[in-house]
């Protein structure tokens, strides 16, 4: 389904250019009844602690095409992903000022993985509160099509006779997580390079470079014709149809691992919105509004992302998941730091 | 992929009619290209809500123009100021800047301009005959590939201190040393930040880059009236219009450097993580390397302008090569197109190249008539653009000063990065006076860090055993090319000598 976009064509170039000049000799004090108007009164401006063009930006995007027209204010982005995120949420905390205007749109999975494993200066939930969760991206292993390796008992299998080499997009990462719980519940060896991102790791499969990749399973989805899933880590596999019914973790070798997903998700500092319980609500309203509009979810979707992974969930559901996601770091915080030699 | 020769035209017919958004594009390219700290990625990332919502075909056009120009734009400062605007012109520099204190900024910069221009059509060419099988290529460079690439880029720190090795090695291990600061790329654990989060992320290129070079040249510029030289004064103020031609006549006496060195650019730009100052760099290392009069290079010799401009325009078109052929961007522009593409529901990878051929080569004619407008713009651009340098350098530093001082904010929008390119400023200045390269130490700062995250992942992926490095073919080739690039430039030199003695003594007799 195709939307309709304000399109721009010459002749709107040029009249915007007419009206900029126009706009531009105007009384000064014509311009000044938006600065008056009610939260939000400007544009929002919004962190992303990881790189540029990856699934977050996609996401966020997608997902401001509905809300900023629920806001009546566009979104400017600003991408920070240095030390696993932590640069990000630093700047956010400690130089951002806190307005409501300034955004943060976090994956709460491996950036709460990176909070419990490097100690940030910053504290959740006193400096910033999930707020609005907009998915459930599970965490997969795959192989390439033309990989000898067909389900993933063959993959156990053949990770007991040698290590084989995982593709993973950061070492603090619910999916590696996942690699090292299965690695220690089957005696499976598994050497973990992390690429930085889902895109380079994707290229290091496909070059042959590694054998295994573990990454949140939306995004591979998108490149379906290249790799078969061969497990979820998740209690179900909500994409089974899509996935040749790849079967879950758990279900195939009888081991309790926990649903390890990535769940990207809004924030706002903490302070401002216990202090604006008003702006706050309207926040979280529009937010969920936002969720459910048919322009986000296309958008999603023509991105070539699965609509099933939009999942909303409310600030109390992110903060219990923010929770769970640093319990179980700490468990594995030696190998996923520089400490255990991951 | 089959795309008749009446579809091509008429690709490229509907890609003129894009004037509208292609000369836009190209005016804030080379603006965006001329101040350094205002790189294409940010400006793409500040315009993306317009790109969006402009149809795809004009999106792209906008988009690929604002690209093309700004590489173009970054040679026009490393020749007149000796600063360069972009990562990919720090090479320019190198004979650039010494061919305007000759009093030759105009053939320098017409050599820049149709280097760019000549070098962007070949690849765009070269892409549009060759795309899948160049889609396939990125797939042989893993990580112990591009371990020898940045060593062999790493080896130019040798060749650009030819004339004191010992002091270019030094100034190479401080940039080296300096390039190891940040978080290390497996756990993300800071090292040598002191707790600053503004180096967390490393040092910023576009601050040491500044200081290194614009600051630090405009204390060396303070030292005389004006950039040219007093006794090419007169030459310079005396240029004419045969002068700009000169400057196309040497492009066209150099026109299979430009060919070469260009596709050296297109490979350099389909790898993931390289980008234009590595190709630069290395265009400018195999120019020398294979040149009969590498003595030259470094005093104003046009083909070390030639080599890095070529390059830099090569690397543009090889950065959608992927985007398209596989779905992944390599680096951080391929993805910013892909946010558009993806937005406007174009499904990229191989059935992109079934379902819908002609897209891709509307994308890669747009780029074409982006090159061709560019080579319309030389002569005029390049003629008036060079008189910048008869300004007496009283009036020049300080507006040098306080433009570079707001792009090294620019990027990050850290006052720190002030500071920072400043205390670069000094070690640049101190380097200069002392005969240490500063290129040498850019070079260190800015391989450093691709180098330790190349080898340190082929390490791992060899799972600690070091003997990985030598266990692909395309990897053994390219180091007996590393090694050859360090013997031969010995050998030649040994040889000289023995010639010189020869006839020294013949002489004698």
């Amino acid at each position: 389904m195709k939307t309709k976009q304000p399109e721009v064509s010459r002749r709107s170039v040029f009249g915007g250019l007419a009206a900029a000049a126009g706009l531009t000799l105007a009384p000064t004090s014509m311009r000044g009844t938006a600065a008056q108007a009610a939260y939000p009164s400007r544009n929002m401006r919004v962190i992303i602690p990881t790189g540029q063009g990856g699934g977050a930006e996609k996401l966020a995007r997608s997902f401001d095409a509905a809300w900023s027209k629920l806001l009546g204010q566009p979104f400017e982005y600003e991408f920070h992903p240095a030390a696993a995120g932590q640069v990000g949420y630093t700047l956010y905390v400690q130089r951002r000022e806190k307005n409501g205007h300034n955004l943060l749109f976090g994956n709460m999975g491996p950036e709460m993985i990176m909070y419990a494993t490097q100690k940030p200066t910053y504290k959740f939930p006193q400096d910033f509160t999930y707020f609005c969760r907009t998915d459930i991206d599970d965490s997969c292993v795959f192989v390439r099509r033309d990989s000898p390796i067909k389900d993933v008992k063959m993959l156990v299998e053949a990770a007991k006779k040698r290590p084989l080499n995982v593709a993973l997009s950061r070492i603090p990462h619910p999916a590696t997580i996942g690699m090292m719980a299965l690695g220690d519940a089957t005696g499976a060896k598994f050497n973990y390079i992390p690429y930085g991102g889902g895109n380079p790791s994707f290229m290091a499969m496909l070059s042959g470079e590694t054998e295994v990749g573990a990454l949140p399973i939306a995004n591979t989805l998108a490149l379906n014709d290249k790799f078969k899933i061969l497990g979820v880590f998740n209690s179900t596999n909500m994409f089974a149809a899509q996935t040749e019914n790849a079967p879950t973790i758990n279900a195939t070798f009888g081991t309790s691992i926990p649903d390890l997903s990535s769940s990207r998700s809004w924030a706002v500092h903490t302070e401002w919105a216990e202090a604006n319980p008003q702006q706050f609500e309207l926040l979280q309203r529009t937010a969920k509004e936002a969720h459910a509009a048919p322009a986000f979810r296309e958008a999603w979707v023509k991105s070539g992302n699965p609509v099933e992974a939009l999942v909303w969930g409310d600030r109390k559901t992110c903060h219990d998941y923010a929770e769970a996601m640093v319990k179980l770091a700490l468990q594995y915080e030696k190998q996923l730091t520089a400490r255990g030699r991951g | 992929m089959d795309v008749s020769n009446a579809v091509l035209l008429e690709l490229f017919v509907r890609s003129l009619s894009l004037w509208w958004v292609i000369i836009p594009g190209m005016v804030l390219g080379t603006v965006v290209g001329i101040l350094p700290g205002f790189s294409a990625q940010n400006t793409l990332i500040i315009l993306l809500p317009l790109t969006l919502h402009m149809d795809i075909e004009s999106g792209m056009a906008f988009m690929i123009s604002l690209y093309c120009t700004t590489q173009l734009g970054g040679g026009i400062p490393a020749i007149l100021f000796n600063m360069p605007g972009e990562g990919g012109a720090v090479a320019t520099t190198l004979d650039g800047y010494p061919m305007t204190k000759k009093g030759q900024a105009q053939q320098a910069l017409v050599l820049c301009f149709s280097a760019s221009a000549f070098g962007g059509l070949v690849t765009t060419i070269a892409t549009m005959a060759a795309l899948p099988a160049l889609a396939q290529l990125g797939l042989y460079f893993r990580s112990v590939e591009m371990v020898v690439v940045i060593v062999f880029g790493l080896t130019l720190i040798a060749a650009i201190a030819a004339q004191d090795l010992l002091k270019g090695i030094i100034a190479g291990f401080f940039g080296l040393m300096i390039g190891t600061i940040g978080v290390d790329p497996v756990f993300g654990t800071p090292r040598a930040t002191f707790g600053l989060l503004e180096l967390y992320d490393g040092v910023p290129l576009i601050p040491a880059l500044i200081g290194l070079f614009a600051i630090s040249e405009a204390f060396v510029m303070l030292e005389s009236e004006t950039i040219v030289r007093s006794e090419d004064l007169s030459k310079a103020r005396g240029a004419r219009w045969s002068d700009t031609l000169e400057g196309l006549w040497l492009t066209g006496r150099y026109w299979w450097q430009t060919v070469w060195t260009s596709l050296i650019g297109l490979i350099i730009g389909i790898l993931p993580g390289a980008g234009s100052t590595v190709a630069a760099f290395l265009a400018y290392h195999y120019s020398k390397l294979l040149s009969k009069t590498p003595e030259l290079y470094g005093t104003g010799h046009p083909p070390g302008v030639i080599a890095p401009e070529s390059a830099n325009n090569g690397v543009t078109s090889g950065t959608l090569v992927p985007v398209f052929a596989l779905g992944i961007p390599g680096g951080t522009t391929g993805a910013i197109m892909t946010i558009v593409l993806t937005y406007h529901g174009i499904v990229l990878g191989p059935r992109l190249f079934i379902e819908r051929p002609e897209f891709v080569y509307s994308v890669y004619m747009q780029m074409l008539v982006c090159y061709i407008f560019m080579a319309l713009m030389i002569l005029p651009l390049a003629r008036y653009m060079s008189r910048v340098v008869w300004v007496p350098t009283r009036f020049l530093v300080p507006l040098i000063l306080s433009l570079v001082t707001i792009a090294a904010f620019s990027e990050r929008e850290y006052v720190f990065d002030m500071g920072l390119a400043l205390g670069f400023g000094v070690i640049g200045y101190i380097a200069r006076k002392t005969g240490y390269e500063v290129t040498a130490i850019l070079i260190g700062v800015l391989m450093g860090p691709l180098f330790e995250q190349y080898f340190l992942r082929a390490l791992r992926v060899g799972q600690g055993d070091p003997t990985i490095l030598f266990s692909s073919t395309l990897g053994n080739v390219l180091w007996v090319m590393v090694a050859l690039a360090l013997i031969l430039p010995w050998l030649r030199s040994r040889r000289r000598q023995g010639v010189l003695a020869r006839t020294v003594e013949a002489g004698h007799e």
